[in-house]
Parts: structure tokens; C-alpha cells; sequence
């Protein structure tokens, strides 16, 4: 593809995203939904993406009314196969948004809820199932610890044993894209982002390391972890030359059974790719049944949301909010996270018990960088910002209306481009 | 003086006031229709979004735990094989020091 990709590190695929020219009307739809002008074309006449400034997020290609915009990474056919091998173990990594979306592919209604059904699809296609929601949960524990030794290093002035502690506010660092957009635009806010990786990435080198060894009882070079995610970007993110972090532990332990690292994820599929995996190998998805999902399926509530606009936030918020007080939030609801709007902001005031001193935390929710992120990192860089702790996710509502979920056209993309010419938001 | 030329008689009007105001509604809401239709397109043309949104919630108020510290698998992760949170397993298998400025690469 391009070679001289400038913003890209060796081994990470590059411009996921692309238009195809036969078919683009040159109509501009796609340029309302791209979050950082990476279309470039008049209106008219035949689009591109430069891949430079695309952050994979593919909210064009699910918007697109003519339906050309297509993804360069293809890899169901691969997983087939390695799903047909008796000596791979694959493991499948579905994410939150996934459950409530792949029944659309199948005829369902909008919003199924089919976790059951999903788990049952895939234990006939043959995938072991490691539910990226009980990642989710670790994320949080990984994370929410995290924004604590933050905050208290900045309001008491705690020292971390052997941790670098970055400054606040801190990042959520679950969306790829976003991670990109800070990467590629605000590198200077790099050390706000939370080190925890994203669910799918921890999700990964714990299949090969714990997984392999203490659940499914396999050499860990036999497993074959496939991320099932709404999102195109997690493609990219899986790339990542860094993210071969279970290798290297097991090599230390001299586990590693290879001698050339393998990625901890290594390949993902959208939700469009695993309904068409599901199609190719004739299962039914209506008629599977319900199934458990295993040891590696448990989830919480707090882990599911993750997929929502503001659920990382509500799920980080009822864990640090017990590991704070002792307490449980109650209601466990957390409202004002909830919703539609570009930015949401809320403050939580809390006793923290192991300081005996009341804490207001602010908190901030940006629904969709299109258009709303940049005051907000303005404001961090202008140091005038009152936030502790800020969620990001690209795609607005979140995960569930990612670029890899089922397209749902009905034609009204190009209000996009209409509704600012009325003043109609 | 008036000019012969220009008089005529007025044929009466046969439409009441009440009948002008109902007619006038009618016109004014044939022209409304399409405002109507685009508006109700506007407000719909997120709905799949919201149904998806509700989804998760459900899956979320259905669940038996609904906190991430109360995940008993996790619990038996930490206690089995990363330790706790933050510690030197996770740190190595679930944190990341790697995000890299792009615009020098």
C-alpha cells in the first residue's frame, strides 16, 4: 500500500480505510462525519482519504450513502481456515457493542440483545471465548487504580513505588482512533493518557498467557486470538509493532515455544466480518440456541456499558468510587454521563477514607471528536481546564455506533451536510 | 367627476371569514408536509444508535453484578496470577508506556 506512510510505525497497516472512485458521487457527506478533514476532493468531483491524517474510525464508510467506501483488511477467510485447524486454538474476543448489533445482520431488530446467541454462533463456528467485556472489567481495575494514584498525587502529593505518574487530567485510552487522533495532533498531551491498554488489547496477551496456561491448558504459541469489535481502527490498534507483550513475558519464563514474537492480537474482525464468517460457514444464527460463554465470558454490568458513550466513565466511577469511600454508589446509575450530547461534564464529591479529606472530582464525557473535542484540549493546553478525568470515544453514542457495526442506511446521511445551512443542529 | 370606465359592481364574496380561516389552514398545512417529513427524518435518523444505546443498558440493569470490582473471575485473576491492580504483571501484560509522537516519526 503507501509506502512512504510518515505517520505510521514499521508493521502497522496503513489507510484501513478507503474510497472506492468507481463509485463515489463526490456528494461531501462523508467529509460532515470525518473527524480530522481527512477527505479531500470537491464537491463532485471523486473523493480521497489521506491516509496521514485518517484515524480509522470509518465513520464515513458507515455513512456513506452510495456505499463506496470500503476497508483495504479482509481477514475472515484466514480465521476460517485457522477455526478448520485441529492444532490452533481460536479464540474469540467479542466486544460489548457486538451483542447488541450483529442480530441486525441477521434480520433482527434494532438494539437485539444476543449475547447467548452470539456465544452459541461461535462455539460452533469453533472459537474458545474470551468475552472482551471480562477485559472490560479489568480495564476498569487497571484504570480506575490508576486515575486514583493520579489524584491523589496531585492533591496529596502521594508518591508511586516504582511508577512513573502521569499529570491530570487523565485520557481514557480505549479507542484507538482517538489514541491516533492525540498521536497525530496533541502529542504533547501524550503522558494524559491513560497507560492502561484497551480492553482489547489486554484481552489478548491474557489469552496467551493465563488463558492458555490456567483455563484452556494450551502451548501458548497455539492460540489464535481474533478481536470481534464494531470498530475498524482495532484493526490498526492490533498492529501495533509494540503489542506483542505476551511473548515477552512468556519468553522470560521460557514458555514462549517460538523464537519469533507473535502479537498478542492477531487478527480482528468487525461486526460486519464475523456475521459474514457466520454466513460463509452456513450457521444460523437465528437457530443456535443459548449457550454459556465459559470462565473467560463472566461479566458485570459495569463492563458491558463500556460500549455506550459514557460507560467507561459510569463503570470507572462506581468501582473508584467503593475503592474510595468503602462504600457502594448509590443509585448505581450515573446519569449524567448518559446521552446524546457532544460533552457531558458531571462532578462526584467524595470522601476519600484513607486521607479523611472530602474530594470533588470533575468529570467529562466527549460523545464523537467531530467537532467537540477541541475546545476541550484547548482549554488542557491553555491549563484552564477543570476536568480530573475525561472519556473519549470517536464515534458518536460510542462503541455501538462504531465504523464496524452493520450499516444502517436509510439514506439520511446527507442531512449532515443540509441541517447547518438552516442553523438546525 | 368620476370616469364611467372604471365602475363596476363587486360580485359579493361567498367566503365567510370562518371559511377563509379553515381554508388557509388547509393550504398552510399541505405546505407544511414537507418540513414535517424532514424534521421527523432528522429526529429518527439516530433511533438504531439510541436502540443499541438501550441494549447495552438492559444487559446492564439484567446483570447479577453490575461493578467491575465485584467480577469474581477478575478477583480470581489478580488472585491466581497478576497479584493486583498496578502490579508488575499488569504492568508489564495490560499497560502500555509506548504511544509515540506520529508527527516525528
Amino acid at each position: 500500500m503507501n509506502a512512504e506512510a510518515r505517520t505510521y510505525q514499521k508493521g502497522e497497516i496503513p489507510g484501513i480505510i478507503a474510497i472506492n472512485a468507481d463509485v463515489c458521487k463526490g456528494c461531501d457527506s462523508c467529509k460532515r462525519y470525518c473527524p480530522t478533514g481527512a477527505i479531500t476532493g470537491m464537491f463532485g468531483a471523486i473523493h480521497s482519504i489521506d491516509v496521514e491524517k485518517c484515524i480509522n474510525c470509518g465513520q464515513c464508510l458507515i455513512n456513506c450513502p452510495f456505499g463506496s467506501i470500503y476497508e483495504t483488511v479482509d481477514t475472515v477467510d484466514t480465521v476460517i481456515v485457522k477455526l478448520q485447524d485441529k492444532n490452533v486454538t481460536v479464540v474469540g474476543i467479542p466486544a460489548p457493542a457486538v451483542r447488541v448489533a450483529i442480530g441486525e445482520e441477521f434480520g433482527m431488530a434494532d438494539g437485539s440483545l444476543v449475547t447467548k446467541e452470539m456465544y452459541g454462533a461461535m462455539k460452533k463456528a469453533g472459537f474458545e471465548i474470551l468475552d472482551n467485556n471480562f477485559a472490560a472489567d479489568l480495564t476498569i481495575m487497571e484504570e480506575g487504580t490508576e486515575f486514583i494514584v493520579r489524584a491523589r498525587h496531585a492533591l496529596f502529593g502521594e508518591e508511586a513505588h516504582g511508577h512513573k505518574v502521569g499529570p491530570l487530567p487523565q485520557f481514557t485510552s480505549c479507542c484507538p482512533a482517538w489514541v491516533r487522533y492525540v498521536e497525530t495532533r496533541y502529542p504533547a498531551l501524550i503522558p494524559n493518557l491513560s497507560s492502561a491498554k484497551s480492553p482489547q488489547q489486554m484481552a489478548g496477551p491474557l489469552a496467551k498467557t493465563y488463558g492458555a496456561l490456567e483455563v484452556w491448558k494450551k502451548p501458548p504459541e497455539t492460540i489464535y486470538t481474533v478481536g470481534i469489535m464494531p470498530c475498524t481502527a482495532k484493526k490498526f490498534e492490533a498492529s501495533r509493532p509494540e503489542f506483542t507483550s505476551a511473548y515477552h513475558f512468556l519468553k522470560k519464563e521460557g514458555k514462549a515455544g517460538s523464537d519469533t514474537p507473535y502479537p498478542d492480537v492477531d487478527t480482528v474482525l468487525t461486526t460486519r466480518d464475523i456475521a459474514r464468517l457466520f454466513k460463509k460457514m452456513k450457521i444460523d444464527f437465528t437457530k443456535v440456541g443459548e449457550t454459556d460463554g465459559g470462565p473467560l465470558a463472566e461479566y458485570t454490568g459495569a463492563g458491558t456499558i463500556f460500549g455506550n458513550t459514557g460507560g467507561v466513565m459510569e463503570a470507572a466511577v462506581r468501582t473508584a468510587y467503593k475503592v474510595l469511600t468503602g462504600n457502594e454508589l448509590q443509585p448505581l446509575e450515573f446519569k449524567k454521563v448518559r446521552g446524546m450530547k457532544g460533552v457531558k461534564s458531571a462532578s462526584v464529591t467524595l470522601m476519600d477514607t484513607k486521607y479523611g479529606k472530602e474530594v470533588t472530582v470533575n468529570l467529562a464525557v466527549v460523545n464523537g471528536i467531530h467537532g467537540n473535542i477541541e475546545p476541550v484540549l484547548e482549554s488542557i493546553m491553555a491549563g484552564t481546564s477543570p476536568y480530573h478525568f475525561i472519556e473519549v470515544m470517536n464515534c458518536p453514542g460510542g462503541c455501538v455506533n462504531g465504523g464496524g457495526q452493520p450499516i444502517k442506511s436509510d439514506g439520511s446521511s446527507w442531512l449532515r451536510v443540509a441541517l447547518p445551512l438552516f442553523g438546525w443542529k | 367627476m368620476k370616469d364611467e370606465r372604471y365602475q363596476y359592481e363587486e360580485s359579493p364574496s361567498y367566503v365567510s371569514r370562518r371559511e377563509f380561516i379553515t381554508i388557509s389552514g388547509i393550504v398552510i398545512a399541505i405546505l407544511a408536509l414537507p418540513a414535517v417529513w424532514i424534521r421527523s427524518a432528522v429526529v429518527k435518523r439516530n433511533n438504531y444508535i439510541r436502540a443499541r444505546i438501550n441494549g447495552l443498558y438492559r444487559d446492564d440493569t439484567g446483570s447479577k453484578v453490575r461493578v467491575s470490582h465485584g467480577n469474581s473471575g477478575v478477583a480470581k485473576l489478580y488472585k491466581d496470577f497478576a497479584g493486583h491492580p498496578l502490579s508488575e504483571v499488569s504492568e508489564e501484560l495490560f499497560h502500555t508506556q509506548s504511544y509515540i509522537n506520529r508527527t516525528r516519526i
